[in-house]
């Protein structure tokens, strides 16, 4: 407990603390706000294709600029990942055959290219493993900056026209008919997605931002009992646990990443565990 | 005098899904105001298939579809605001926990901009029997409330056409007759027209003006005064397999009734050697 006492008094402390802290919370409201409509929109494993072929564009930028130049890291990586992305949309859209298999190919493809062209030009190949799994107590000032407009971007876009993404993920024939462009939010929604992925590298690597953009969504999922009680809940959770696993990565030392992930994983376990008792215990 | 253009007219729609062998071919119909047109047909025959491409979800290979006289393509977009669909209930997604009221309200909030003439959620719920249930979850709603909330919904907008792709499916007998008198007193009240696909035989060739059977590559239509049931029965449950039996015979050179399928042949009808379903529906004398 000190030791998480004496965490918190760091964060208070220290700049690059206090950006990691701030950059967790813009981060995890966003993937708190994305993670029900993935989840509902059976989209789980298209961004699990986006968050892979991160890796090419992070080797492509490896190979073009040194690792200290973080933006045009960023940007390239951007760029290559939303190229991917709009592949992908265009090829699941409204498609009658399951894409599972497409997106199977697709980013294990990526994937394989980008350890390639990351083994064959990268200035130093060890770079692109720091991005697997990230590292909050490396992010920057421009790196808050920059999620904090991918927050600014992000909310409005889901939260303006809320109804029409609902009608569309419950109902999407009904929504289509009733003149919303389904092909528009297709894309913008990949396209947040990749922009979310990218942001959050550093947040979590490539690997495991799955784990943020799938649990808080499922945890709403499984408690909530109307639309607007799952988006808060999701965002709670999201916000909550990923600030409590900073903490404990910060009084630890342990990879910011993969603590997040564990802590996201066993709250939504125990939780699932006391519904479960709870249940029982109310049936008796 | 000018003539009011019909509400909807299909003109030799004809459609395959990629590679496949055609589904519809040469549609034609067309529906006046406050008319209802069924469709039947057997699974396959391409009743889904034809209502998507009526609602804009799917594009015909050829053909036009005319929307008050005008054809659909002279629109600036695809003329969704001219009628309302409801797709089959089995199609909702089922992960959100969605309430009817909010359900509802999706579609509501699409029509507050626009100032369209729209009714108001409780009116709705209350003309299609489910009120009640306004805070309940859909998923926890049986097959028949479901339905009962999807057309709810599609009225919203005061449709001047209603697209039902079978809303009884699923249902038991008296679920589908309380269903079917619901969308009735909608016609009755509102004046509605409504193309619906069904597989309640009796109930269609009682409500609908027209009737339109559909199986693949045959279609007959507007010949309501030649029906009854025993005849539509016969389209369902053996003569639309009869005519594949037809047809198959004439493409390996055949003279029909020569078939080794075709010595099963006990039905009521005249066999005739052109490949027409009309004929072939008349009964013998």
């Amino acid at each position: 407990m000190n030791l998480i006492l004496n965490s918190i008094h760091d964060f208070t402390h220290y700049d690059f603390l206090i950006y990691a802290l701030l950059g967790t919370i813009f981060l995890s409201i966003t993937c708190g706000l994305i993670s029900p409509l993935l989840i509902a929109r059976k989209n789980a494993f298209m961004g699990s294709a986006i968050s892979h072929s991160t890796l090419l564009g992070l080797a492509i930028a490896l190979s073009i600029f040194s690792s200290d130049n973080s933006f045009s890291i960023f940007a390239t990586t951007l760029f290559i990942t939303i190229v991917c992305t709009l592949f992908l949309a265009y090829s699941t859209f409204r498609q009658r055959l399951p894409s599972d298999s497409l997106i199977g190919i697709f980013y294990t493809s990526t994937m394989a290219l980008g350890i390639i062209i990351n083994s064959a030009f990268a200035k130093n190949k060890s770079d692109l493993l720091s991005f697997l799994f990230g590292n909050i107590l490396l992010l920057t000032k421009e790196d808050l900056i920059l999620s904090l407009s991918l927050l600014a971007i992000t909310a409005p876009l889901i939260i303006l026209p809320f109804k029409k993404w609902l009608f569309l993920t419950y109902d999407e024939e009904g929504a289509i008919t009733s003149g919303i462009n389904a092909k528009l939010f297709h894309y913008l929604f990949f396209i947040l997605l990749a922009l979310l992925i990218v942001t959050s590298i550093k947040l979590a690597g490539t690997i495991l931002i799955e784990t943020l953009l799938l649990v808080p969504g499922f945890f709403a999922l499984k408690f909530a009992t109307s639309v607007r009680q799952t988006f808060i809940y999701s965002v709670l959770f999201s916000t909550f646990f990923a600030i409590f696993g900073i903490l404990l990565a910060n009084s630890f030392g342990l990879p910011s990443g993969a603590t997040l992930a564990v802590v996201l994983f066993i709250a939504l376990v125990l939780s699932l565990l006391f519904k479960k008792i709870y249940t029982l215990v109310k049936s008796y | 005098m000018t003539t009011i253009p019909p509400i909807l007219q299909a003109e030799k729609i004809c459609f395959a899904y990629h590679g496949n062998d055609p589904i519809l071919k040469d549609i034609s119909f067309s529906l006046e105001a406050g008319e209802s047109l069924g469709i039947l047909g057997p699974n396959g025959g391409g009743k889904s298939t034809l209502m998507k491409i009526v609602a804009g979800l799917l594009k015909p290979n050829s053909g036009k579809l005319l929307f008050d006289g005008i054809d659909s393509k002279h629109f600036k977009s695809y003329p969704f605001e001219k009628f309302s669909y409801v797709p089959q209930n089995s199609e909702l997604n089922t992960i959100l926990p969605v309430k009817v009221f909010e359900y509802m309200n999706f579609a509501k909030s699409l029509y507050k901009t626009h100032q369209q003439n729209t009714k108001s959620i409780d009116e709705l719920l209350k003309l299609v029997g489910i009120f009640h249930k306004k805070n309940s979850l859909i998923a926890s709603l049986s097959g028949g409330e479901k339905q009962r909330v999807l057309i709810a919904r599609a009225l919203i907008n005061n449709p001047k056409l209603l697209l039902l792709d079978e809303p009884s499916k699923g249902l038991d007998s008296n679920g589908q007759d309380q269903l079917l008198a619901i969308i009735e007193k909608i016609k009755e009240q509102e004046k509605t027209a409504v193309i619906i696909i069904d597989h309640n035989i009796t109930q269609i060739i009682r409500n609908c003006h027209k009737i339109l059977c559909l199986n693949g590559n045959y279609h007959w239509h507007d010949h309501r005064d030649l029906l009854t049931k025993n005849i539509l029965e016969d389209i369902y449950h053996c003569e639309f397999e009869h005519l594949l039996i037809h047809e198959n015979d004439v493409r390996n050179l055949k003279e029909p009734h020569t078939s080794e399928t075709h010595t099963f042949c006990n039905h009521d009808h005249q066999h005739s050697q052109e490949l027409d379903a009309h004929s072939i529906l008349r009964r013998k004398k």
